[in-house]
């Protein structure tokens, strides 16, 4: 496959990009001395800014080519380069975009006392800057800020296990940070230079192109530990799920950070791409962990575990897509990680909202979200539509896409398997909307919870009757969408829905035991570092022998 | 003994990776396997380092002659890491300690079962 957003540098562009990964950090160091209320509307407005910026810079690329920018003037194959092109825009876009809407949803969020804050600011530049680099070892130390402040974001509230799903976070990417450091040692031992697009070039010069497989491996695992593949996806659950992580941090965890993973799984992986044609080995990586991602998510009984469990298996999904090697399903895959954004982000902040007004994380307390929080529920309804696929909104859009890369062949089976284990883990979350709510008089409504969460359910709705149009817009090809709306789409749906009602009704709900075991079944972390370890192991094997 | 004298510090440095993981594997103590970790980094760092090396090199400063002069990019990284890698490894020993007062266990299986209760 031709190399996505590849380099013919547009006309200057007069904003520095650097100043768009500072601004965040800049904002909040500044403001830190005013006052906790002021700070946060400080805080909203240089998010206000950064979101117009990244409109612009967005327009600049879509229409005007990519931008590349070096620091302190070297010239570029030896200069610290910032890139902004087709393939990093739209996430930027998003990120902004998305925290905004973070910043607006919590207005009057209780917990967000003035550190937070900056820490979440310090995140939302280190998200920035990962997609904006055009430097491996920039992009190392963004990644090294970012787990940081993520480890400190989801113990914020030091409740129950918090600590420990902290240290486990921190440890497990510090390991797989270990790797992309001595896979950075070794690429630049090859080639002399640490720029993204001169490693590339060099690389296809090398005398023996196995040289550039260990650095392969080691800098892939560490990315496929970041972007929650099968084996090494344990560190997600606990960090997405952490009882003590606020909703707005589950939500841009979720939304937004795992993005920044699949991403480098696409750009790194095209860095390396002439040499390992890696994608069959991905695409079922991600059949394998999509499967496994609703399997666990169907026997939680956590409303945040689920939806944690089920971002594991919508990045599968998306892997999956990107490395089917047809154009559509890619350009799917990309539309996907977008809608993933907008429902899970939904998702997410409702269930955060739920849990405080309800007391509880399980499932089979909540009922009758729908009559108490009436915005609520609807948002969330819009949500799970969104996620299975319903027709009419966005996730239909995307899967249909990633559905036209397998056509016709028997791995389409495995799709179905997939959409009808996320149907099911869906009907188990829906019960919450529905049955009496509890006497208990409701807390006061919050107008900045309900107007966030409505317009990113809208934006679901939105994504799926304009979808052709917004792949067009974000990404540039024209794919018509037309057949996602075709009467057999819309009958296997509803027909996959009932199925999944009669699944749960008479199977799920009578294996108990099953679930329980799964449930309680966790692994330690010398257990997960041997994973890493083998699944290092695989990859580099698979390399060889596809090189 | 002609194999022992042909490795360099950067065969020695990927050795030292591995050995910190095989730690990180097997050491089921908390401590062992934060400072396995912290080997793992700093081998990393030692290989970084011994990119483009060569002996009798100068430092990059001036007077000395180009053609003579260490690669100073390496340095310059690794200065990054190592304070990163400083950071890390003492915000786990921190949060080790948490746990540590909170579940009294320094092994990672008594912790998860500690945790379950």
């Amino acid at each position: 496959m031709e190399v996505v957003g590849s380099l013919a540098p547009g006309g200057p562009f007069w904003i520095p990009l650097h100043g768009i990964v500072l601004l965040p950090v800049i904002a909040a160091a500044l403001a830190f001395a005013f006052p906790r209320a002021w700070y946060q509307n400080i805080l909203l407005g240089a998010n206000g800014v950064l979101t117009l910026v990244a409109v612009l810079l967005f327009r600049q690329v879509r229409w005007g080519g990519s931008v590349v920018q070096s620091l302190a003037g070297w010239h570029i194959p030896v200069a610290i380069t910032l890139r902004a092109d087709q393939l990093s825009t739209p996430w930027v876009l998003l990120t902004a975009v998305f925290f905004t809407g973070a910043f607006l949803f919590s207005t009057r969020g209780t917990y967000r006392d003035k550190t937070f804050l900056f820490l979440f600011m310090v995140l939302e530049a280190a998200i920035l800057g990962i997609f904006l680099s055009g430097d491996i070892f920039n992009i190392y130390v963004l990644m090294e800020l970012g787990m940081l402040s993520i480890a400190i974001l989801i113990m914020y509230k030091q409740e129950k296990q918090a600590v420990y799903d902290a240290m486990l976070y921190l440890m497990m990417n510090f390991i797989a940070m270990a790797f992309m450091l001595l896979g950075i040692g070794y690429l630049y031992r090859l080639t002399g230079v640490l720029d993204l697009q001169e490693i590339h070039l060099r690389l296809m010069d090398l005398d023996d192109p196995r040289a550039g497989l260990v650095p392969y491996a080691l800098i892939m695992t560490a990315v496929a530990l970041k972007s929650a593949l099968l084996p090494l996806f344990g560190w997600l659950p606990r960090a997405h799920g952490a009882a003590s992580a606020p909703a707005i941090v589950s939500a841009v965890l979720s939304g937004v950070q795992v993005k920044a993973g699949v991403y480098l799984l696409v750009r790194l992986g095209q860095v390396f791409q002439p040499l390992v044609e890696a994608e069959l080995f991905f695409m079922v990586l991600g059949f394998l962990t999509s499967t496994a991602g609703f399997l666990l998510a169907i026997a939680q009984k956590d409303i945040k575990l689920i939806l944690a469990y089920h971002t594991v298996s919508q990045v599968g999904l998306i892997v999956m897509g990107l490395n089917m090697g047809s154009q559509t399903a890619f350009w799917g895959g990309m539309y996907h990680m977008i809608n993933h954004a907008l429902f899970k982000g939904v998702l997410f902040l409702t269930a955060g909202i739920i849990i405080e007004e309800y007391g509880t994380r399980s499932y089979a307390e909540i009922r009758g979200v729908f009559r108490r929080m009436p915005a609520l529920g609807i948002a969330t309804i819009a949500g799970v539509l969104g996620i299975t696929g319903a027709p009419f909104f966005n996730g239909s859009i995307s899967k249909y896409f990633i559905h036209q890369g397998l056509q016709g062949s028997p791995a389409e089976l495995g799709l179905y398997l997939i959409n009808f284990g996320t149907i099911l883990s869906f009907v188990k979350y829906s019960t919450i909307l529905l049955g009496p709510p509890p006497a208990t008089p409701p807390s006061p409504r919050d107008p900045y919870v309900a107007t966030v969460s409505l317009l990113f359910g809208g934006a679901c709705l939105a994504g799926g009757l304009f979808g052709s149009a917004a792949v067009e817009l974000f990404f540039g090809p024209l794919i018509p969408a037309g057949g996602a709306l075709a009467p057999e789409k819309i009958a296997l749906f509803a027909a996959t829905l009932v199925l999944a009602l009669l699944t749960y009704r008479f199977l799920v709900c009578r294996m108990g035991e099953v679930l329980q075991a799964v449930r309680i079944f966790k692994f330690s972390f010398n257990q997960v570092t041997v994973f890493m370890t083998l699944f290092f192991a695989a990859l580099l094997g698979y390399a060889y022998l596809v090189a | 003994m002609a194999f022992i004298e042909s490795l360099t510090v950067a065969d020695l440095a990927v050795a030292l990776f591995f050995l910190g993981l095989y730690g990180a594997m097997t050491q089921r103590n908390i401590i062992k396997t934060i400072m396995s970790v912290g080997i793992m980094d700093v081998a990393a760092i030692t290989f970084f380092m011994m990119v483009n090396h060569q002996s009798g090199a100068r430092p990059p400063v001036s007077g000395a002659h180009p053609s003579e002069m260490a690669d100073p990019l390496p340095q310059a990284l690794m200065i990054t890491a190592i304070v990163i890698g400083v950071s890390v490894v003492a915000m786990c020993l921190a949060m080790y300690m948490r746990v540590a007062y909170r579940y009294g266990t320094a092994d990672w299986k008594i912790l998860i079962r500690r945790l379950e209760k």
